[in-house]
C-alpha cells in the first residue's frame, strides 16, 4: 500500500536542503546555496518554509560585519525525513 | 534548482546525490592546523634549546608560554567553516576538551607554585604532559578520520613524554627536554599532518 509523501518535503529544493542538513551538523547559508544550485531568495523562501515547520533550526549572525546563517536539522525534521525515506520505499518496485 | 514536484525516483536521486555531495572535499585543510602547531613547537623547542645552550639560562623555558599565543593565532586565523560535519564536530570536542586539560594543567602548576614556592616543577612539568594530552588528542582524531599513521604515530611521542616524566622524577634537569619536545612534536603532528594533507589532496 502506497503511503502519502509528506508534501513540505516532496518538493524539489526543500528536499535537497533537508538531504544535506540531515548529513551534516549545520551548514550555512551559502554552502546550501552552492550545492543545491538555487538562487538566494528561493533558498530563503523554502528554507523559511523548513523552518516555520521545525524541521530545521535557522541561527543568524554576524562573522566581522557580515551576516551570517547557519541551519541544523532539528529532532522533528529528522523524523519526518525519516517518514519520507519509509514512505518512498513503498512506492519502490 | 527550482521548487518543483519530484517523482519517487527523482527524490531517491536527488537525496542519494545531495548526500554524496557534503562528502565531497570535506577533509581538506584538516592537516594544516597540525603543520601549523607542528612547525611552530618544533621551531620553538629549538630555538629554546640554543638559547638556553648559550646562555646557560633556565629562564628561556618560559619562552614555552608562546604556546598560547600560537593557539591564539591560529584560532584567529581560521575561518568557520561553510559547513561543519559530525566528524568535523566530534574532533573539535575532542581538541576542546584537550585544550581545556592544558589549561587545567597550567593553573593548577601556578596553584602548586605558589603553595611549593618554587617555579622549577611549573615549566619543566608542563611539557610531558602538554605532549601526553597532544598524543591523546592525536590518536583520537585518528581513530575518527580512520587514518592508522594519525592513530599509532602519537604511541611513539608517548615515549619521549614518559622518558621526559622519568628524568623530572629522577631530578635531571636537561635542556635536551626542548629538543625532545621539538622531535616529539614531528612525530606526532608534523608527520600525521603532511600524510593527511596528502591522502586529502589525492
Amino acid at each position: 500500500m502506497f503511503k502519502d509523501l509528506n508534501p513540505l518535503l516532496h518538493s524539489q529544493l526543500r528536499l535537497a536542503i533537508m538531504s544535506i542538513l540531515i548529513s551534516v551538523d549545520e551548514a550555512d547559508f551559502v554552502y546550501l546555496k552552492e550545492k543545491t544550485n538555487s538562487t538566494a531568495g528561493n533558498l530563503s523562501v523554502q528554507i523559511d518554509k523548513l523552518s516555520q515547520a521545525d524541521y530545521i533550526e535557522v541561527k543568524k549572525d554576524f562573522v566581522g560585519k557580515r551576516p551570517h546563517t547557519t541551519c541544523r536539522i532539528t529532532g522533528k525534521g529528522r523524523k519526518a525525513f525519516s517518514d519520507y525515506i519509509d514512505a518512498l520505499k513503498s512506492y519502490l518496485p | 534548482m527550482e521548487e518543483k514536484k519530484l517523482t519517487e525516483k527523482e527524490s531517491l536521486e536527488l537525496i542519494t546525490r545531495m548526500i554524496q555531495s557534503t562528502k565531497e572535499n570535506l577533509e581538506v585543510g584538516r592537516g594544516n592546523k597540525f603543520l601549523m602547531y607542528g612547525y611552530f613547537t618544533v621551531a620553538l623547542g629549538i630555538v629554546i634549546f640554543l638559547l638556553s645552550l648559550f646562555t646557560h639560562n633556565n629562564l628561556y623555558s618560559w619562552g614555552w608560554c608562546l604556546m598560547f599565543a600560537c593557539w591564539a593565532f591560529v584560532s584567529w586565523k581560521a575561518k568557520k567553516p561553510d559547513v561543519i560535519t559530525y566528524t568535523g564536530k566530534a574532533i573539535q570536542r575532542v581538541w576542546q576538551i584537550m585544550g581545556l586539560m592544558f589549561a587545567i594543567t597550567f593553573v593548577s602548576l601556578w596553584i602548586f607554585v605558589v603553595i611549593f614556592h618554587t617555579h622549577y616543577i611549573l615549566m619543566i612539568l608542563m611539557m610531558p604532559l602538554s605532549l601526553i594530552y597532544v598524543n591523546i588528542g592525536v590518536s583520537i582524531t585518528g581513530i575518527i578520520l580512520k587514518d592508522k599513521w594519525m592513530t599509532f604515530l602519537p604511541l611513539v611521542s608517548q615515549l619521549i613524554a614518559f622518558y621526559m616524566l622519568v628524568a623530572i622524577m629522577n631530578n635531571i634537569p636537561n635542556i635536551l627536554l626542548n629538543l625532545l619536545m621539538s622531535f616529539a612534536f614531528i612525530v606526532s603532528m608534523v608527520i600525521p599532518g603532511h600524510i593527511l594533507n596528502y591522502k586529502m589532496h589525492k
